[in-house]
């Protein structure tokens, strides 16, 4: 029960931040990702753009928007809590590092959930047809949110200082999207390129979304790649997370 | 034996299961030795009982191993070698178990800035395993003790650095914990915030709270501490109380003065067994200003230490 309250401690503590500065939020998680929508459809080339390649470019904003508030806005709290003390706070209380993780996750579930849902009311306003199935669609937004977070907790436990952390953060938030084929074919990419891309969660992620967008449950193999990345980064960002100094 | 006689015996036995549990050692360290990963050696084979209801101060100089001593104490740093018993609890083996019984103020940590001071009272409260409504009733006793009462629903990010070090200071009173660990506790505070918070933490000790803190102001060691410790190097030179810190000096006179025609050089200082060699010394030297006292607790310390005591200097690291 302790494990509990903490977590939840640790969750309203962070969506104390989200409130007081909602503007970044807003920006990372839904305006970046519906420009992108919006300039993808518009450089598309088409004159009547397929309904394939609109749920394409949706599920590449819906992913945009995971990426940035999981890498990049979750990473820069994880930095500042290390950089400032705050996490110092939280080791001088009986407060066990796996609560602090799950507030952490939970915080994230949260602004991931607000993200993705807000997205498809947009695009429903800008007439995209899909047909999601929201079960699935919410399995594949969880995995990924885990698996981005996991990347997040590795930058901010490994960062030699903020300025390094933050600026990894950043570049991975964005990097992980534009190199992976999500506003454009993969065809359309270079062969070295094409290759580290097909093994980047994000492009898996993509994957998933679209297919759930088009009310397909078939992502057995997108979901097992994410659960297996989520567990590396995951695991891997656990053990590097120093709560208590050697 | 009559019903008086029986009354007196268990009186009696009751004062000494108290005495006992008075002498009892909450914080126990036996050859602690820290050495880091570069070769630096921050303790070196420390050895230190903290007795129930103590206020116990560490002194040192910047780079002596305080700070490095204390964040074992307190589970953050994990000792190389040596034991650490709190309460009769482990430590060093069962970190979470040690921080139930102790209220932590780190030297560096940060507040949450978009919270205000009420949300972190009570979220700490919460974090402590108060009720909801325990924590929120102690959040406005510990803001009002600690002079925030006006600014308990103000965010953080808008008050100023002592409001900020008193808040921390105020999370580690959160659940009336038995042992309070404090690092320099009010560096940076004015003059008035120290007084208050020595009330409070007089007031915590009153009701049977044990507290070991270091500091940089000779004053506040020598009004709030029962035993004073003084590290050096890493180890430990002194520990006892003030009385008994006091006898160790053979030449408990001194006289202080400066240089006539360098008003701004730093003061002579002599040491003197007896008023009357101090005064002698001054007849022979022909001062017309200067000070004759009996040795401080500075005193002390530079006779141990060998180095003059800064008060209110900046924070060491090691």
């Amino acid at each position: 029960m302790k494990h509990v309250t903490d977590a939840l401690c640790v969750f309203r503590i962070h969506l104390a931040r989200l409130r007081a500065e909602a503007g970044p939020f807003v920006l990372a998680a839904l305006v970046f990702p519906t420009a992108m929508y919006l300039f993808a459809v518009a450089v598309s080339g088409a004159q009547e753009i397929s309904d394939e390649k609109r749920l394409r470019f949706l599920a590449g904003s819906i992913v945009f928007s995971l990426s940035m508030t999981s890498v990049s806005w979750l990473g820069y709290l994880l930095l500042e809590n290390r950089f400032t003390g705050r996490l110092k706070l939280f080791a001088t209380l009986p407060v066990a590092p796996s609560s602090y993780i799950f507030g952490v996750l939970l915080f994230a579930l949260a602004q991931a959930a607000l993200g993705t849902i807000t997205l498809l009311v947009v695009a429903r306003v800008l007439n995209v047809r899909a047909h999601i199935s929201f079960i699935a669609l919410g399995l594949v937004v969880l995995v990924t949110m885990l698996c981005l977070c996991g990347l997040s907790v590795i930058i901010a436990a490994r960062a030699r200082s903020f300025s390094e952390g933050s600026l990894l953060t950043d570049s991975l938030g964005a990097g992980l999207v534009f190199l992976a084929p999500v506003y454009y074919s993969p065809q359309a990419m270079p062969r070295a390129l094409s290759a580290i891309s097909q093994w980047l969660p994000t492009t898996f992620a993509a994957r998933a979304v679209q297919t759930t967008l088009s009310g397909s449950s078939q992502i057995g193999a997108e979901l097992l790649a994410l659960a297996l990345m989520t567990v590396l980064t995951l695991s891997l960002g656990f053990r590097l997370m120093r709560w208590r100094e050697e | 034996m009559s019903t008086n006689e029986s009354l007196l015996a268990k009186s009696q036995a009751q004062t000494s299961n108290r005495e006992r549990e008075e002498e009892a050692a909450v914080v126990c360290v036996r050859g602690l030795i820290k050495r880091y990963s570069d070769g630096t050696a921050a303790n070196r084979g420390i050895d230190l009982d903290v007795r129930c209801g103590e206020v116990v101060s560490i002194l040192g100089p910047n780079g002596a191993g305080k700070t490095t001593f204390l964040r074992q104490l307190t589970t953050e740093l994990k000792p190389t070698s040596g034991q650490i018993e709190i309460f009769g609890v482990d430590a060093v083996a069962e970190p979470q178990r040690a921080k139930r019984m102790m209220g932590i103020t780190p030297q560096e940590a940060g507040v949450f800035e978009t919270l205000t001071v009420r949300e972190h009272f009570e979220f700490f409260g919460r974090f402590k395993a108060l009720s909801k409504r325990e924590a929120r009733i102690a959040a406005f006793d510990i803001a009002d003790e600690l002079g925030l009462g006006a600014e308990i629903n103000r965010r953080v990010g808008l008050l100023s650095g002592g409001q900020r070090r008193r808040i921390l200071i105020g999370l580690a009173l959160m659940g009336r914990p038995p042992l309070l660990v404090l690092d320099e506790p009010t560096t940076g505070l004015d003059p008035a915030s120290r007084q208050s918070v020595w009330q409070v933490l007089r007031r915590v000790v009153a009701e049977g709270a044990t507290i070991i803190f270091s500091t940089h102001y000779m004053e506040e060691a020598e009004r709030l501490s029962d035993r004073i410790a003084i590290i050096e190097g890493g180890q430990l030179l002194a520990f006892d109380s003030l009385d008994k810190l006091f006898a160790r000096l053979a030449r408990s006179y001194r006289v202080s003065h400066s240089d006539p025609f360098d008003p701004l050089s730093e003061p002579f200082i002599r040491y003197f067994a007896t008023f009357s060699e101090a005064q002698e010394y001054v007849a022979r030297e022909r001062l017309s200003e200067y000070a004759l006292s009996r040795a401080s607790l500075e005193d002390i310390y530079f006779t141990l230490t060998g180095e003059r005591f800064k008060d209110g200097a900046e924070g060491e690291s090691a």
